[in-house]
C-alpha cells in the first residue's frame, strides 16, 4: 500500500505543474531560469515580469550558527530573473502578513537578501555566507529603507507619533541652523552616522551590497552598484534587486544563486533568518 | 563553549570565549546608604553622552528603588524568573568558608540555538524610567511615625554597565562587535561593525545595551573612557552629590592588595559585593548594601555574603581604615589607585604615587554663628 502511494506521488506532482505551465500562471521551474531581455526592469509590476519563468523554493530554518531561528515562519518564496547581459534582475515575493519598516527596541525590519559566489569557480562556497577565501556577494534590501526611499520622515516621530522632546543640544538658539558647528554638535550624539555606519534614517537606495567569508564577517563592499525597489502586495512583498552579473557568469552559463528572507515580526534579524541553499542559476543565451 | 574561573561564583564556569583578563579591570564600589536617588549621576550621564536623536529613552546611569523601581520594567524580576531557582554551597577552603554557585549561570542555562539565556525589553518596558519610585515594601499605617528598625523598606539603586569579566553583550554578538579593552577592561561597543541586530540588548541581564532607532545601532555606557584614560574618574561619579561612588582598579582575590581601594573593599573588608553575581558575568560594580532591607532580599541580590557585608558596615565607625578609605568617596575628581591613613588623616594616591587628596577621619564641627558681623546679616540655618 505503502510502495503504491509513493510511486503515484511523482506523476500527481507532474501533473500538477503540467496543469499549471497550461494555465494563465507562470511557467514554473525547478532552477531560477534568467530571461535575457533588452532591458531590466526594476518596478516589481513591470509587466516584462510576465515574460520570466517563476522558480519556487522553500526556505529553511538558518539552524547551522548560533543564535539560531528555531520556530519556521516565511514558507518559501517565489523568483523571477531577467539579465540584459550585464546586469541581472531578480523578483522575489513572499507571503508576509505585517507590514514591518520601523525599527525600534524589540522591532525589526522585514528585508530579503540575494546571496552570488564573488566568481563562478567550479568549487562553490559554502551557501552559509561563504567561507574563508571564497568570498559571496550579498544584495540586501531593507523595508525600512524602501520606506525612507518612498519619503518617510527621518524622525523619532515616525516611530512614535507623539513624541516630545525637549530640548537638543544641537537645536540650541547659539547654533545657526545648517552650520558646520550644529552638524558637528549633531554627530557628537549620534556615534554611528559620525563613523559612517548609520544604519537607519535617509537613505537614497533600500539595497546594500555586502561581502562575506563565512557566518559572523558580514561587511559592506566598497561601494553598492545593486538597485532595488519593493513593493506591498495583498499577500506579502514583491522586491526587485538588480545587480551587477558576477564575474565569469556569460549568457548559457550555470551558476548559483542563494536567497534569505527576515520576517520582522517574528524578531528575524541578522543570524535568525529564514534561508535557501545553492538554487541552480541558468542564464538564457 | 571554553572553561574559565568565576571568582564571585568560586568555580569554573562556561563562557563562549576563553578567559583573557585584562591588565587592568575598571571596577566601582556604591554605597547605596548613602544614595538620596537624587538623579544627578543619570543628568550628568544624559547631558554627556546621550543628548542625541534615538537616544530619549537611554539611560546608561539610572537609579532605581528597591523592590518596586526597575529600568527597564521588571529587568531583573523576568530574568530571575527565566533564571528559576538556584542555590548556594559554603565549604571550608584553607581554614576560610568559600561560598560556591551551584546553580545555572545564564550562560549555562542557554536554550538551544542561543549563546545566552535573556530577553528582550519592548519599548514600553522603557516606558516607566521612574516607576515604583520611593515605594516601600509593604503598606506604612495611617498614622505611623519614624521608627528604628523601619516599619518598612526600600533602597536606592543606582547602576551603570558593570564592564563585567565575562559580558553576556560581548559574547552574544555574532559578529563580535563588542570588545573589552586589554589596558582597563573597559567593554566598548564598536558603531562602525555593529548592525544593530540587538543580540546584546537580549544578552545583557542589566539592560545596560540600548538600541538606538534613529542611527540603527545599539549603544552602551562607556565608562567615560576619554577620561579614565587621563586618570578621571566618571561624570556620574564626579557628579554624585551624596559621594556614595568611587571608581578603581579591581584585582582577582589572589592578587588583591590591601592598599588599593577597590580590593580593599571587595576582597579583603568583602564589604562591597557584585549585583546579581548569579548570573555569571563576574560585574565590576560593587555595592554596600542597604543596612535596612532583608537579609533573604540582599542575599538573592548581591549573593551569600550580603550579611556579612552588612555586619561590617555598621561596625564601620571602629574601624579607621575602612571608615577613613569610605571618607574618600567623592572627595577627588582623580582616580585614586591606593590609599593610606596615617593618624586621623586618610591620603588617596593617584596611578603616579602622588597624593592627590586628603580627608580627615573626622570633619570638624563649626559652630557658625546666627550673625554675620562681616556682611551684617542675620543667617537661617537650615535643619
Amino acid at each position: 500500500m505503502c510502495t503504491h502511494t509513493r510511486s503515484i506521488a511523482p506523476i500527481i506532482l507532474l501533473s500538477l505543474v503540467l496543469v499549471s505551465s497550461c494555465g494563465r500562471g507562470p511557467v514554473m521551474t525547478t532552477e531560477v531560469v534568467a530571461l535575457s531581455a533588452a532591458s531590466v526592469p526594476l518596478d516589481p509590476n513591470d509587466r516584462a515580469w510576465d515574460n520570466a519563468s517563476e522558480h519556487l523554493e522553500p526556505l529553511v530554518l538558518q539552524d547551522l550558527v548560533d543564535p539560531r531561528l528555531t520556530e519556521a515562519s516565511t514558507p518559501s518564496l517565489r523568483v523571477r530573473a531577467i539579465t540584459n547581459g550585464e546586469e541581472i534582475a531578480f523578483r522575489i515575493e513572499w507571503p508576509d502578513t505585517t507590514k514591518d519598516d520601523l525599527p525600534g527596541p524589540s522591532h525589526f525590519v522585514d528585508a530579503c537578501a540575494i546571496q552570488t559566489p564573488a566568481a563562478v569557480e567550479a568549487t562553490v562556497p559554502a551557501p552559509q555566507m561563504g567561507e574563508v577565501g571564497k568570498t559571496v556577494e550579498i544584495a540586501y534590501w531593507r523595508a525600512d529603507w524602501q520606506a525612507s526611499v518612498d519619503g518617510r520622515e527621518d524622525s523619532i516621530r515616525s516611530t512614535y507619533p507623539n513624541a516630545s522632546v525637549d530640548h537638543y543640544p544641537f537645536d540650541a538658539p547659539s547654533l545657526e541652523t545648517g552650520s558646520e558647528a550644529q552638524k558637528e554638535m549633531a554627530t557628537r550624539y549620534a556615534p554611528a552616522a559620525a563613523v559612517g555606519n548609520r544604519r537607519v534614517g535617509k537613505r537614497e537606495s533600500p539595497v546594500e551590497d555586502l561581502l562575506a567569508e563565512g557566518p559572523g564577517t558580514l561587511s559592506r563592499a566598497a561601494q553598492t552598484h545593486s538597485r532595488g525597489k519593493g513593493l506591498r502586495t495583498e499577500a506579502g512583498w514583491s522586491v526587485v534587486i538588480v545587480r551587477p552579473i558576477p564575474i565569469g557568469l556569460a549568457p548559457g552559463a550555470r551558476s548559483q544563486v542563494a536567497f534569505a528572507v527576515w520576517e520582522g515580526e517574528h524578531r528575524e534579524v541578522g543570524a535568525r533568518k529564514m534561508r535557501t541553499g545553492w538554487v541552480p542559476l541558468v542564464m538564457v543565451k | 563553549m571554553a572553561r574559565v574561573y568565576n571568582w564571585q561564583l568560586g568555580r569554573e564556569m562556561s563562557y563562549w570565549y576563553p578567559e583573557n583578563r585584562p591588565q587592568k579591570q575598571f571596577a566601582a564600589v556604591f554605597d547605596i546608604n548613602k544614595c538620596i536617588a537624587c538623579q544627578t549621576c543619570t543628568l550628568a550621564c544624559k547631558t554627556t553622552w546621550t543628548s542625541g536623536k534615538g537616544q530619549e529613552y537611554m539611560l546608561w546611569n539610572n537609579v532605581e528603588t528597591k523592590p518596586y523601581g526597575f529600568y527597564p520594567l521588571a529587568w531583573d524580576l523576568k530574568l530571575l524568573e527565566k533564571l528559576e531557582g538556584q542555590s548556594w554551597s559554603q565549604r571550608e577552603y584553607e581554614g576560610r568558608a568559600v561560598n560556591t554557585y551551584e546553580g545555572r549561570t545564564i550562560f549555562e542555562a542557554a536554550p538551544p540555538g542561543e549563546r545566552v539565556l535573556g530577553w528582550k525589553p519592548d519599548d514600553q518596558d522603557y516606558s516607566y524610567p521612574n516607576v515604583g519610585e520611593d515605594d516601600c515594601a509593604g503598606e506604612i499605617e495611617k498614622g505611623a511615625s519614624l521608627q528604628v528598625p523601619h516599619l518598612n523598606w526600600f533602597f536606592y539603586l543606582a547602576r551603570i554597565c558593570n564592564h563585567c569579566s565575562y559580558p553576556a553583550c560581548l559574547s552574544s554578538c555574532p559578529r563580535g562587535s563588542i570588545y573589552k579593552r586589554p589596558e582597563d577592561g573597559i567593554v566598548l561597543l564598536d558603531q562602525s561593525r555593529c548592525r544593530g541586530y540587538q543580540e546584546c540588548v537580549g544578552a545583557c541581564p542589566y539592560k545596560k545595551v540600548f538600541f538606538n532607532p534613529m542611527t540603527g545601532t545599539s549603544e552602551k555606557c562607556i565608562a567615560c573612557f576619554p577620561k579614565i584614560e587621563n586618570g578621571l574618574q566618571p561624570q556620574c561619579f564626579v557628579n554624585c552629590i551624596g559621594k556614595i561612588r568611587l571608581a578603581g582598579w579591581i584585582s582577582t582575590p589572589e592578587k588583591a592588595r590591601p592598599d588599593n581601594p577597590i580590593d580593599y573593599l571587595v576582597h579583603i573588608k568583602k564589604v562591597a559585593l557584585p549585583l546579581f553575581p548569579q548570573f555569571g558575568l563576574e560585574p565590576n560594580v560593587y555595592y554596600i548594601p542597604p543596612l535596612h532591607a532583608p537579609a533573604s532580599f540582599l542575599r538573592q541580590m548581591f549573593g551569600p555574603g550580603a550579611e556579612d557585608a552588612v555586619k561590617t558596615y555598621r561596625a564601620a565607625a571602629q574601624d579607621q581604615d575602612l571608615s577613613g578609605l569610605l571618607g574618600l568617596f567623592g572627595s577627588t575628581e582623580m582616580v585614586i589607585s591606593r590609599f593610606r591613613r596615617q593618624g586621623d588623616w586618610v591620603s588617596g594616591i593617584n596611578e603616579s604615587g602622588a597624593e592627590v587628596v586628603r580627608v580627615p577621619l573626622k570633619e570638624p564641627v563649626v559652630i557658625r554663628a546666627a550673625f554675620d558681623k562681616l556682611h551684617q546679616i542675620t543667617r537661617t540655618n537650615c535643619p
